[in-house]
């Protein structure tokens, strides 16, 4: 009891003072009382948990958004994944008896925390979006994170939601031995890719030969097959059919659905098809799917867009594949833009910077509608080496350590140029930047209404 | 320069590249070309034979310990040959699990053996249990100063030859004896990676020259502007590793 008086007066205060209170008050109620995620669980009926390298958070808040349609939830918002996050999240919906509110949670899991959680919960359905290189100074190597999820299913009866297109869900799908369904793109529409990527699992987990790909989709994620053994891509349960700005859903003998994305790019996509499928195998119908959808607003840092005096359009970036697809997206934008690339190497971002080696930031030079790069954050100087041995003209880098400084030089800049801006930061920057831009658009609009108001 | 294109052998890079060993690549050949020389990487694969004697120089990633056992069977056919070279002078970087294969084992924490390449006299064993040995990392050299970077390895190499360095800051090889890598003729062998050379210029450049005079190229490489390089060692070292401030000099 004391805990969570302490868990919800902590929140409390936080909130008071406007900070964000998605992890501490957690923190502080588990000093409490260790076993309160247990005694929560004891309470819930059914726990879907999300989990995986990249889609984490945005397919969490679309299955949140469809089954809150029709029922209160749990859910953890902001990517706070640890157990500090998840407890901080049932906090939020408890009264000051320890009561929740609630019988179902959609909880977004880091992968490493999953084993400890897993057997405190009465967990239901697990997704697995796909297992990519994220972050490898946490958690060893990527064998160790598919240990992780494999040792954290096997304490569960819980049934699996796979991306059949990812080798390693396929992989883990095939060593959990129970009731498994997959999701996956059409195959036509998987393509023959020049550009040379990371594949972080083109060799078979079963038998060690390289898969071969008759296509792919992005990273890893294709058409593959094991030309030794019997290791194949799986013919997905849930198939997504992919066109800009809509998926189609078609499941046997049930009508398709014809969804409408409501964030952009493929990667998206996947997470759509990831929330969607996960829905139709806790029994949910047409309508609560497109309403979720349509209730969504992306979380913070994903695609957002602030109008601060020059367009800016901020994106998380923790790992080369999502990195990958966030550089596609600045350079498929034909507008002249300034860039601002924000690197920390806290532990919630990993410590070790070598994956900006991995990222493909050749794509930034090839772009001759890329202005100016300027590189921020506690790393800024291994950013902007990385840009020089990208091939990047060293004229038309610079380093501001500090974020804020950086953003307000490189908005300034690109609207005297009537020119657009992307800022791509790691975790710990995101917060801060979203908050700063935020405001900033707060007081653009007080301005011009109290210029509006003074010549009325 | 009207010579022959150098030619770098990458080794399994579908296999080994765990810790962005692009970036070493990239880093010996844009400092190649940028004193206008032509560079070509051939990249090796487990479908193709290496042809060890037609490479200037050879680069040796790191991987999971799964493609590491892989690699190991692969190169178990080639091993003589590539022993044969790197006693001929061949130069040769080897980094994170590379660097495990250039001894007679790499012991995991099942038992197992996984089988190296004996070209060194060197074992790496990780006992179950042992934590593995995370973080950033900072050893003065004799030929490079004080090259850093991070290291992420649960192995513990012991062997008698010279070390690549001594370690100011992080674990090393073993995390007790102070001795980081291996110089071995022409071997370099590291657990550091970040990657290793973009931020350790002297040392890619002292690799280059070896490189070169093994080609029978002469050049001895003029300086850079190495500006962006050293504020991003100072700029590190000032954040991570206060303490390494005065070896840099």
């Amino acid at each position: 009891m004391l805990a969570i008086w302490v868990g919800k007066l902590v929140a409390w205060l936080l909130r008071l003072r406007g900070h964000d209170a998605t992890s501490f008050p957690g923190k502080i109620a588990l000093r409490f009382s260790p076993n309160l995620l247990r005694r929560f669980g004891r309470q819930l009926e059914r726990v879907i948990i999300v989990t995986g390298t990249n889609g984490k958070t945005t397919t969490t808040s679309l299955l949140a958004a469809m089954i809150s349609q029709q029922e209160n939830i749990i859910t953890n918002h902001k990517g706070a994944n640890l157990i500090q996050g998840i407890v901080s999240a049932c906090l939020r919906e408890s009264s000051w008896t320890g009561r929740i509110r609630a019988k179902t949670a959609v909880l977004e899991v880091d992968e490493a925390t999953f084993p400890l959680i897993a057997d405190s919960l009465p967990i239901v359905v697990i997704v697995v979006t796909n297992v990519f290189r994220d972050q490898l100074d946490r958690y060893g190597e990527l064998d160790t994170t598919v240990e992780k999820l494999f040792s954290a299913i096997r304490k569960t009866q819980a049934c699996l939601v796979l991306n059949g297109d990812d080798p390693l869900c396929r992989h883990l799908g095939l060593r959990a031995s129970r009731k498994t369904f997959y999701y996956g793109m059409d195959r036509a529409t998987a393509k023959v890719s020049a550009r040379k990527q990371m594949r972080d699992g083109q060799f078979c987990l079963q038998c060690g030969h390289e898969l071969s790909y008759e296509g792919f989709w992005y990273g890893q994620l294709g058409l593959y097959r094991c030309p030794a053994c019997d290791f194949v891509r799986p013919h997905p349960e849930f198939l997504g059919t992919y066109r800009g700005h809509t998926l189609t859903l078609a499941e046997d003998l049930v009508p398709e659905l014809e969804l409408t994305l409501p964030v952009q790019g493929l990667y998206n996509a996947y997470n759509v098809l990831a929330a969607a499928s996960a829905a139709r195998v806790l029994g949910l119908w047409a309508d609560p799917i497109h309403a979720g959808l349509a209730s969504y607003s992306p979380p913070a840092g994903r695609m957002q867009s602030f109008d601060v005096g020059a367009p800016v359009t901020l994106n998380l970036i923790k790992n080369p594949t999502g990195c990958d697809s966030v550089i596609e997206t600045v350079t498929s934008d034909p507008r002249r833009k300034w860039v601002v690339i924000g690197i920390n190497d806290l532990a919630a971002d990993g410590r070790d910077v070598s994956w900006l080696w991995d990222a493909d930031f050749e794509q930034l030079a090839e772009d001759e509608h890329v202005e100016r790069i300027i590189t921020s954050g506690l790393r800024a100087h291994d950013m902007a080496l990385r840009l020089k041995y990208a091939g990047i003209d060293t004229n038309k880098i610079g380093v501001i350590e500090q974020m804020d400084d950086a953003m307000d030089k490189a908005v300034a800049e690109a609207a005297a140029a009537q020119a657009a801006v992307y800022v791509l930061s790691t975790y710990t920057l995101l917060h801060p930047a979203v908050h700063t831009l935020s405001e900033k658009v707060r007081n653009d609009e007080s301005q011009t209404l109290a210029y509006r108001t003074s010549v009325s | 320069m009207s010579h022959r294109p150098l030619r770098i052998g990458h080794l399994f890079p579908d296999l080994l590249n765990l810790y962005a060993d692009r970036g070493n690549i990239l880093t010996l050949t844009q400092r190649l070309q940028w004193r206008g020389h032509d560079v070509i990487v051939d990249e090796i694969t487990h479908a193709d034979t290496p042809r060890f004697g037609a490479y200037d120089l050879v680069l040796l990633g790191g991987g999971s310990d799964r493609e590491q056992m892989l690699v190991a069977g692969y190169l178990a056919n080639h091993r003589t040959e590539l022993r044969h070279a790197v006693e001929d002078g061949l130069p040769l970087l080897a980094i994170c699990g590379g660097y495990q294969l250039l001894g007679a084992y790499y012991q995991v924490p099942s038992g197992e053996k996984i089988p190296g390449l004996e070209l060194i006299d060197m074992v790496t064993n990780y006992s179950a249990g042992q934590p593995r040995l995370i973080g950033n990392v900072a050893i003065l050299t004799e030929e490079a100063g004080v090259v850093m970077g991070f290291e992420n390895h649960g192995g513990r190499t012991i062997h008698q030859g010279s070390p690549l360095g001594k370690v100011i800051h992080g674990h090393g090889n073993d995390g007790v004896s102070g001795l980081e890598g291996i110089r071995y003729r022409n071997v370099w062998g590291t657990y550091i990676h970040g990657p290793l050379l973009p931020k350790n210029p002297r040392l890619a450049d002292a690799i280059l020259r070896t490189m070169l005079q093994y080609a029978g190229i002469d050049d001895t490489l003029d300086p850079l502007d190495d500006r962006m390089e050293e504020e991003a060692r100072r700029s590190f070292v000032k954040l991570r590793m206060p303490e390494v401030e005065a070896a840099l000099g």
